[in-house]
């Protein structure tokens, strides 16, 4: 027996150190009796860092949501450019624009210059995977004197002021920017709140900081946690661990108390996408088929739990300028009947695929087959995890495909997402359109200048793309934010990229 | 296989050095196939890095260029396996291809957090255990065992689905009453609802097992003779636990410390940063560097805790394991009690009237306008989020779901036990394979099958058998150590007629009991693989799919996953109380 005891000695004097094996910070971390008395906000976030919270990953929203880091430019309610850490700016021709500096303070307590602006756009510029907002344009940012920066673009582009607006470009100190590569905004923000620790994927503090431009903060300070499952976000707004989560599930939405509840229209919109390039969606009125088969309102109160909008088209009513500029689909081929698909199909099954990464996505793809069934075809799911598939739909393997995408990306601007996914060189084009009406659309709206101009001729690109019977729009998806009761300003963003500000506070 | 007991030690040498280049070859293998799944996978790392870096991120073919220059991937699999260990002696396991971390320190504080979980989830395995077993241990120490139990209790427990528990208890003392903190990993208090929702199914599995063998020990003559003696019923009750016990020890490994690894839906419920998620996340992201780190952490586990629980079956036997001086226990021919054939009938009849019900109504019926209805006359269970019947969904999904759990739990026995028969030399590969979470071989045997249900079924098989092969070479160890395996050897018996009349027979109930216990938790596991695309594609009804698509819905509708839940367990209690009613007076 005696090696035994040694060992079980042995386990037992390990047990404690074990113990210990928390996640570091637990101290300050009984969020709900400190921090209301502290002033300070308890935040759940969804997606855990990728990339250590640098700018030129998915994490970059997270900086602008907790208002870290600032970019020249910001944007507006309507998603117009508004000034940020540039006061004013002047198109001096058609590719050379005139940014003039306000006067503004690192976290480090460095001041920002043209020269730390020009390093951080420089570094962006060169970053080993490019931030998507820079893959259709290349910058070449100038320092004309302390405070006024000179940015020019190879080819004419009329929205660089909201492309500058991306969390991508968000302007960090020089310290930020590491020999190998990595991008570090812990401490090297200019926002009223800067990053004190970040602790791996699950948890950073932030606390206010005391020389912002625009004056301090009225919270404290935040205490962020990262918390994936979306059941476990809910519970901890429930349980009062936090004062605001983000993306509450339709299915947990219900169980949120009426004045926590907050819905915001979202510019994602979900859609059928249906593979143009080969299979039986190769035939133009068998999509009209399915077309008229499917509709996307049946999903609304079921599958969206009343979180959702009816699609009126690619961009739904978070795109404030759409409605009114909304042209009429004409030229669609017309669908063929349900005897028509039976024998054109002749039993080849229409494989439907989705993804299991939103949990919506299932349950729409099950009631459209049902409407597809309908219709006469004959359908067989494939479900699975997105980075799983993605390989597959890049090479058209499937039929039809139950797609969320935000039709918004970092510019702010709808013709980037137009021009990925349905132009014929489009590098997103899983449903392979290739249409030399929709590829002449997309092209004039990029090179319009003015802004009510571009937003017409989005919608005229549009109503191309919907014509060619691609793609069939289903629901604006909404996003439930979960804002307990004690807290005051926080801002209910449609492109998901602001959160808390200055003035967001607890009551 | 080596002669039965020895004193030579050149034999123990060479039984040792077999068992060390076992464990050697196991783990190896193990890493150069988890170091190829980038390559074998068919899909291209720097796709699924790309992704994982920015979701929204177009993937250009510069781009892609841009990730497969930075990370080397043109260098081929070997070249970073062999840059990945020679870093190891330095201590450095590489930078993430995700995130551009040291991957140690995360790997590390990840390894020490789903360690701590999982030392809880032991401590609450030990106090179920030793709950469900008090009785049989009480009585029979007292020899005051009158009937045979068929542990429904057990197996009722048994059945209960840890992420459905976890959900129910982080909702009940975390939201509503407000106990303990509802997730996050911030101190002692985040540890109970875990362990609770871990500790509870895998003590029940275990305790059964302890229920269930005790009987048997107090029915060797030497208890009748310390009993006549008047040494105390502690005395008796301890020293009959001690041969239990060892017998049981290796039933830790893949129930308890597998956990370590393979606790991932109940990490995501309470949001705990477990080792669990991080691979299952390096994994999807084929993030090389974290996920073989993660591996040979787990590896390591496992051969320490198997050559840990090794030691504690040598002391816990003592001297008579080697000097084949060990009693056969054998159960004794106890009355049944009546109540368990009533319990089976019950539960058969239930399960019968489900099914015969179910296959009469469309289970695949979608109305959106019936979303979410309580139990009814129109819908006796109630219907899901889309307003299907869930009646028709459970009584449909039926056989499909039994049909595979027994084939894949039939698969798994037969390897467990040949494996367990083959001795030492297999022990490195249980103790390897143990604490290897599914999902992870899932996504090895997606790259080999492809999306199906037989991939599903291959990824179960070639973990589930590990439980049986440790439980069948604990046994037979045993076994081979008693007197009169010795006495069928001096009177000339071959291997083929020891282990047709003795070894078999004397292994082959234990394991058959442990398989019925387990059965609910293989119907989840497969379910578990779906999101890999492998097992039955929506909308197809199966139970463990029914339970995980409608675990949202839990405090919303829970009428949504009780009645497959109830199913489920319906099953096990059956399982368990037709096979005790079937054994006829052993």
């Amino acid at each position: 027996m005696r090696p035994t005891c040694r060992g079980l000695a042995a386990a037992l004097a390990l047990t404690p150190f074990l113990a210990g094996c928390f996640v570091p910070g637990e101290g300050d971390s009984n969020t709900d009796a400190n921090a209301a008395s502290s002033g300070r906000l308890g935040i759940a976030l969804a997606v855990p860092p990728a990339q250590a919270l640098s700018p030129y990953s998915n994490d970059a929203t997270v900086l602008s949501k907790l208002s870290v880091a600032e970019g020249l430019t910001a944007l507006d309610q309507d998603g117009a450019a508004a000034p940020a850490l540039a006061e004013s700016w002047t198109r001096k021709d058609v590719t050379t624009w005139v940014f003039e500096l306000r006067k503004a303070k690192f976290h480090d307590g460095t001041e920002v210059t043209a020269e730390s602006v020009v390093n951080a756009l420089d570094h962006a510029n060169a970053a080993k995977t490019k931030p998507r907002v820079l893959s259709d344009v290349t910058l070449t940012a100038k320092a004309e004197d302390a405070d006024t920066v000179t940015i020019s673009t190879k080819t004419a582009d009329p929205v660089l002021p909201l492309r500058l607006a991306s969390p991508a470009l968000g302007i960090l100190a020089a310290k930020a920017y590491a020999q190998d590569g990595t991008v570090s905004p812990v401490g090297t923000g200019t926002g009223p709140f800067k990053i004190t620790d970040l602790t791996g994927k699950t948890k950073a503090a932030l606390d206010r900081f005391d020389d912002y431009w625009g004056g301090k903060a009225k919270a404290s300070g935040i205490d962020v946690t990262w918390i994936a499952d979306g059941t476990a976000r809910a519970n901890a707004l429930r349980a009062g661990e936090v004062h605001i989560a983000e993306w509450i599930p339709t299915a947990q939405a219900e169980l949120l108390d009426q004045d926590t509840r907050h819905e915001v229209p979202s510019v994602r919109t979900d859609s059928l996408v249906l593979n143009t390039a080969g299979g039986i969606f190769a035939d133009e009125s068998l999509r009209a088929a399915a077309r008229e088969a499917v509709d996307g309102s049946a999903l609304v109160d079921s599958v969206f739990g009343g979180y959702a909008d009816p699609a009126q088209g690619l961009f739904g009513p978070a795109v404030p300028w759409a409605a009114d500029k909304r042209v009429e689909v004409t030229g669609r081929a017309t669908a063929a009947t349900t005897d028509q698909v039976k024998s054109k199909t002749q039993g080849t099954t229409l494989r439907l695929a989705t993804y299991t990464n939103r949990a919506e996505l299932p349950e729409a793809a099950t009631v459209l087959q049902q409407q597809l069934e309908k219709a006469g075809f004959t359908v067989q799911q494939d479900v699975r995890e997105y980075t799983q598939m993605e390989a597959d739909l890049l090479a058209g393997r499937y039929d039809a495909l139950v797609f969320s995408r935000v039709t918004l990306l970092d510019t702010g601007d709808a013709v980037a997402y137009l021009a990925s996914d349905f132009t014929s060189s489009g590098v997103y084009n899983i449903a392979g359109v290739k249409d030399s009406g929709v590829d002449q659309a997309i092209t004039s709206a990029a090179e319009e200048g003015d802004t009510a101009q571009r937003q017409q001729k989005i919608m005229r690109a549009e109503a191309e793309i919907l014509r060619t019977g691609a793609i069939v729009p289903l629901v604006h998806e909404k996003v439930v934010q979960g804002i307990s009761t004690d807290v005051e300003g926080v801002l209910l963003d449609p492109r998901e990229r602001s959160l808390v500000n200055v003035d967001t506070h607890l009551k | 296989m080596s002669s039965v007991t020895s004193d030579d030690s050149a034999d123990a040498r060479t039984v040792r050095w077999r068992a060390g280049a076992g464990r050697v070859v196991a783990g190896t293998t193990l890493l150069t196939a988890v170091a190829l799944l980038p390559w074998l996978s068919g899909t291209d790392p720097a796709l699924t890095v790309l992704r994982a870096r920015s979701a929204d991120q177009d993937p250009t073919p510069a781009q892609l260029a841009a990730v497969r220059e930075q990370l080397g991937l043109d260098e081929g699999p070997f070249t970073h396996l062999a840059r990945w260990l020679g870093g190891l002696p330095r201590g450095d396991a590489g930078t993430s291809w995700v995130s551009g971390e040291p991957v140690l320190p995360e790997v590390t504080s990840a390894f020490a957090v789903s360690v701590t979980m999982m030392l809880g989830a032991l401590v609450v395995t030990i106090a179920v255990a030793a709950l469900i077993s008090a009785r049989t241990l009480y009585l029979g120490s007292r020899r005051a065992l009158g009937q045979r139990r068929a542990g429904t209790g057990a197996a009722f427990l048994a059945a209960l689905p840890k992420f459905l528990l976890a959900s129910l208890l982080a909702t009940v003392f975390g939201v509503w009453l407000g106990w303990f903190p509802s997730s996050g990993w911030a101190g002692p208090g985040s540890m109970v609802l875990p362990a609770l929702a871990l500790g509870v199914p895998s003590g029940a599995v275990i305790g059964g097992l302890l229920d269930q063998s005790l009987p048997a020990t107090f029915h060797e003559p030497w208890v009748r003779t310390w009993h006549a003696c008047g040494l105390s019923p502690g005395h008796i009750g301890l020293h009959a636990l001690r041969g239990v016990l060892a017998g049981l020890l290796p039933q830790l490994l893949p129930t308890v410390v597998a956990l370590v690894g393979g606790a991932v839906a109940v990490e995501k419920i309470f949001n705990i940063p477990g080792l669990g998620r991080l691979a299952l996340d390096a994994a999807i992201a084929q993030d090389f560097p974290p996920l073989q780190t993660a591996t040979l952490a787990l590896v390591l586990l496992g051969v320490v805790a198997g050559l840990l629980i090794q030691a504690l079956r040598r002391a816990l036997l003592g001297p008579a394991l080697r000097d084949g001086a060990l009693s056969a226990p054998h159960p004794p021919a106890l009355p049944r009690r009546r109540s368990t054939r009533r319990v089976a009938v019950f539960c058969a009849l239930a399960l019968v009237t489900l099914v015969v019900a179910g296959l009469l109504r469309d289970p695949l019926h979608v109305d959106t306008a019936a979303r979410l209805l309580p139990p009814s006359a129109a819908h006796p269970l109630g219907t899901d989020a889309l307003g299907r019947d869930l009646l028709a969904r459970l009584g449909h999904g039926a056989l499909r779901t039994a049909g595979l759990a027994l084939a894949v739990t039939a698969v798994s026995i037969v390897t467990g036990l040949l494996l367990g028969m083959a001795g030492q030399v297999s022990a490195g590969l249980t103790e390897v394979m143990s604490t290897l979470p599914a999902v992870l071989v899932g996504l090895l045997t997606t790259a080999v099958t492809g999306p199906s249900v037989w991939g599903a079924a291959c990824a179960v098989c070639l973990v589930g058998w590990t439980p049986y092969a440790a439980q069948a070479a604990a046994l037979l160890e045993q076994e081979r150590a008693t007197g009169h395996i010795l006495a069928s050897i001096s009177c000339g018996a071959d291997s083929a007629h020891l282990l047709r009349h003795h070894l078999l027979p004397a292994v082959l109930p234990a394991v058959l009991r442990n398989a019925v216990l387990r059965l609910p938790t293989t119907v989840l596991v497969l379910a578990s693989l779906g999101f890999l695309g492998l097992g039955e594609q929506p909308p197809t009804p199966e139970w463990g799919r029914l339970l995980s698509e409608n675990q949202p819905y839990l405090e919303l509708a829970p009428w949504t996953v009780l009645g497959p839940a109830c199913a489920l367990v319906l099953v096990s209690v059956l399982a368990v109380s037709g096979t005790a009613s079937g054994r006829r007076g052993a």
